[in-house]
């Protein structure tokens, strides 16, 4: 005979009521491991799309995505000239805010050279990759773009040859996908008010008595070019064969640049930017799932009291302990189960209306469903501990 | 007649020393198969002591206890199961019922059998067979919550009789009922000790439900007083 069944039977309508309490902590817990899961994808997920075999960037930088580097636009070439080097592809990404589809959104803007493709968007949801090298722009379906949409960005207009799902910034940004040459004139070329007051205060410095008169400040001027050609890294395939330690110690050797294999890319982004979140998000989901197993052992303690007497009397009349475990147990393991379930439930159809990706895997639900069930079977302890304590004397009216 | 309970100069002392209080003094007293024994006295008499030390809850000082002619005790337990001894050789009928609340009257009465390890068929048919004695099994399916005292108190008799004990201890059985329901009761542990050939020892302090009892015995700051 089952016991605890019949026990919650009885109290169904309280059951259940924990069991909804419960499962939306659950549901917390759980939705903090996508959270987690989806930060740490997010975060990788431009390494992981753009995947050359090499990172060229500025000396001593973790760059282009854990930290800044800026690099003159033709240090590939320097690249390309190395032995091993098939391919040197210059790359820049920089997070903007700008009026587009209608509102002001975030996003990142990728600049790529799209004869080489390198650094350019790997999947297509829909359109074509960018052909030309001015004018075209393929957008990550978040930023609301349609095909065709012809859209206002810097000093001209866009339009979108390509949509993409794949791939964010680490801050979770959808990605917008340019040439180099228009990606560095909307990132680096200043709007013609800022070059207007640029050179004003220039030419203020510059006339000055004892200094140059307006005629020379004037020539100056005209040489005072504003540079777009800067990039953040260079991106390298190898060519066949070729060691990618050996390529990249001619690189550092010959060029004073700092290299990275795309592992080592990850593993600076999981030590430093991605690193202080990504525990603290641990810590967390580690919390909630400890709260989780203390509000279940007080849930089931405070079953257990309530029939304490019925164990009483199941102690008088003979019943052996592992009865009366099996019955708080079971209804602990019921608890946790359930609740579990009903916070699966809740957030595997709720985890797409969040406003960063939460990203549900099998292995951590699994994983949530054992420790939850590990830790209903320690929730279980204090009641079985109280349980087995109690005398059968407590039966006949005795303490 | 075979004895079923044997208790030999049973003695309790609570506390040591100076503090110590001696609940029982000596107590003999035999009970046959078929005999129906009350046992009365004051408050602090030390009559709930013995049902303590009968039912294996409470270890005695010194003394001896046989079950079924079995030793349980003699100045110690004996290497015997206490547990076991309790589920199949003695039943328990208590003053607050004590059904447990989330089972029907019918599980109420198959649990002893489920622990003793009867097949479910045959549990529930003598589930059946022990309600349909009480007069009671049209409550079968009634958690205890939904039953009168007096109902309630059949189903707690039948459960008592479940494992077919050779000893039913029953403490205060009538002391939650009204007069009528406390006599039917009475009336009933009477026909189980006679039809069942069980030994029925009843803790009571109303007088008025012992007519009829086979023995009386009636404790006084420890000891056994009266023998009737």
């Amino acid at each position: 005979m089952d016991l605890a069944i019949r026990d919650i039977r009885q109290h169904l309508g309280r059951f259940l009521a924990t069991v909804v309490g419960i499962g939306l902590l659950f549901a917390i817990v759980l939705s903090m491991n996508g959270i987690y899961r989806g930060f740490v994808f997010e975060g990788l997920s431009l390494i992981n799309i753009t995947d050359p075999d090499l990172w060229v960037v500025e000396r001593y930088r973790g760059g282009p995505i854990n930290e800044q580097s800026i690099l003159p636009e033709f240090f590939h070439y320097s690249v390309a000239a190395i032995p091993g080097v098939e391919k040197a592809s210059p790359f820049i990404l920089y997070p903007v805010e700008r009026y587009v589809a209608g509102k002001s959104r975030r996003f990142t803007i990728i600049g790529y050279d799209v004869f080489t493709g390198l650094g350019g968007p790997k999947k297509l949801a829909a359109g074509r990759p960018i052909t030309q090298a001015h004018y075209e722009a393929v957008a990550h379906e978040n930023l609301s773009l349609r095909l065709g949409e012809n859209f206002r960005l810097g000093l001209h207009t866009y339009t979108v040859v390509g949509l993409t799902k794949e791939g964010t910034s680490p801050d979770g940004e959808p990605l917008l996908y340019l040439s180099l040459p228009d990606a560095q004139e909307v990132i680096f070329l200043p709007d013609n008010e800022e070059v207007r007051n640029q050179r004003l205060r220039v030419y203020q410095s510059l006339v000055r008595p004892g200094f140059f008169s307006p005629q020379e400040a004037e020539k100056y001027l005209s040489r005072d070019a504003i540079d777009t050609h800067r990039i953040n890294a260079v991106l390298v395939r190898l060519a066949p064969g070729a060691q990618a330690q050996e390529v990249a110690r001619s690189i550092r050797d010959y060029l004073y640049l700092s290299v990275f294999t795309t592992p080592e890319q990850i593993d600076i982004m999981f030590k430093g930017r991605l690193n202080r979140p990504r525990m603290q998000l641990y810590l967390f989901r580690i919390l909630l799932l400890i709260v989780c197993v203390v509000i279940i052992a007080m849930v089931v303690f405070t079953l257990t009291m309530e029939k304490i007497r019925s164990i009483a009397v199941m102690k008088l009349i003979g019943s052996p302990n592992r009865v009366i475990i099996r019955l708080i147990m079971e209804q602990s393991i019921l608890l946790t189960a359930c609740s579990y379930l009903i916070g699966w439930i809740i957030i595997h159809n709720t985890h797409q209306l969040w406003p960063r990706l939460v990203l549900l895997t099998p292995g951590d639900d699994l994983t949530t469903l054992g420790l939850a069930l590990v830790g209903g079977i320690i929730a279980s302890l204090l009641g079985i501990w109280k349980a087995l304590k109690t005398p059968p004397a407590l039966a006949l009216g005795e303490q | 007649m075979a004895a079923v309970l044997k208790v030999e100069n049973l003695k309790k002392t609570y506390g040591s020393g100076r503090l110590a209080v001696e609940a029982l003094k000596g107590i003999d007293l035999t009970v046959n198969a078929g005999d129906l024994v009350a046992l009365l006295g004051p408050s602090g008499s030390g009559k709930t002591t013995l049902l303590l030390c009968v039912s294996l809850i409470l270890e005695p000082t010194a003394g001896k206890i046989s079950l079924d002619g079995e030793t349980l005790f003699d100045h110690g337990w004996q290497n015997v199961d206490i547990r076991q001894v309790r589920l199949q050789k003695i039943g328990f009928i208590f003053q607050a019922r004590n059904l447990i609340p989330f089972l029907t009257a019918m599980e109420n009465v198959i649990l002893p059998l489920d622990l003793m390890g009867v097949e479910r068929a045959e549990a529930v048919r003598r589930a059946r067979e022990l309600l349909e004695y009480m007069e009671i099994s049209e409550r079968a399916d009634y958690l205890p919550a939904l039953m009168s005292g007096g109902e309630q108190q059949r189903v707690a008799i039948a459960r008592a009789l479940a494992g077919s004990p050779k000893l039913v201890l029953a403490d205060e059985p009538t002391g939650a009922l009204d007069s009528v329901r406390g006599m039917k009761v009475m009336e009933l542990l009477k026909s189980i000790a006679r039809e069942k050939q069980t030994a029925v020892i009843c803790v009571t302090h109303d007088e008025r439900m012992i007519e009829g009892f086979d023995s009386i015995f009636r404790l006084k700051d420890g000891q056994i007083m009266l023998d009737t």
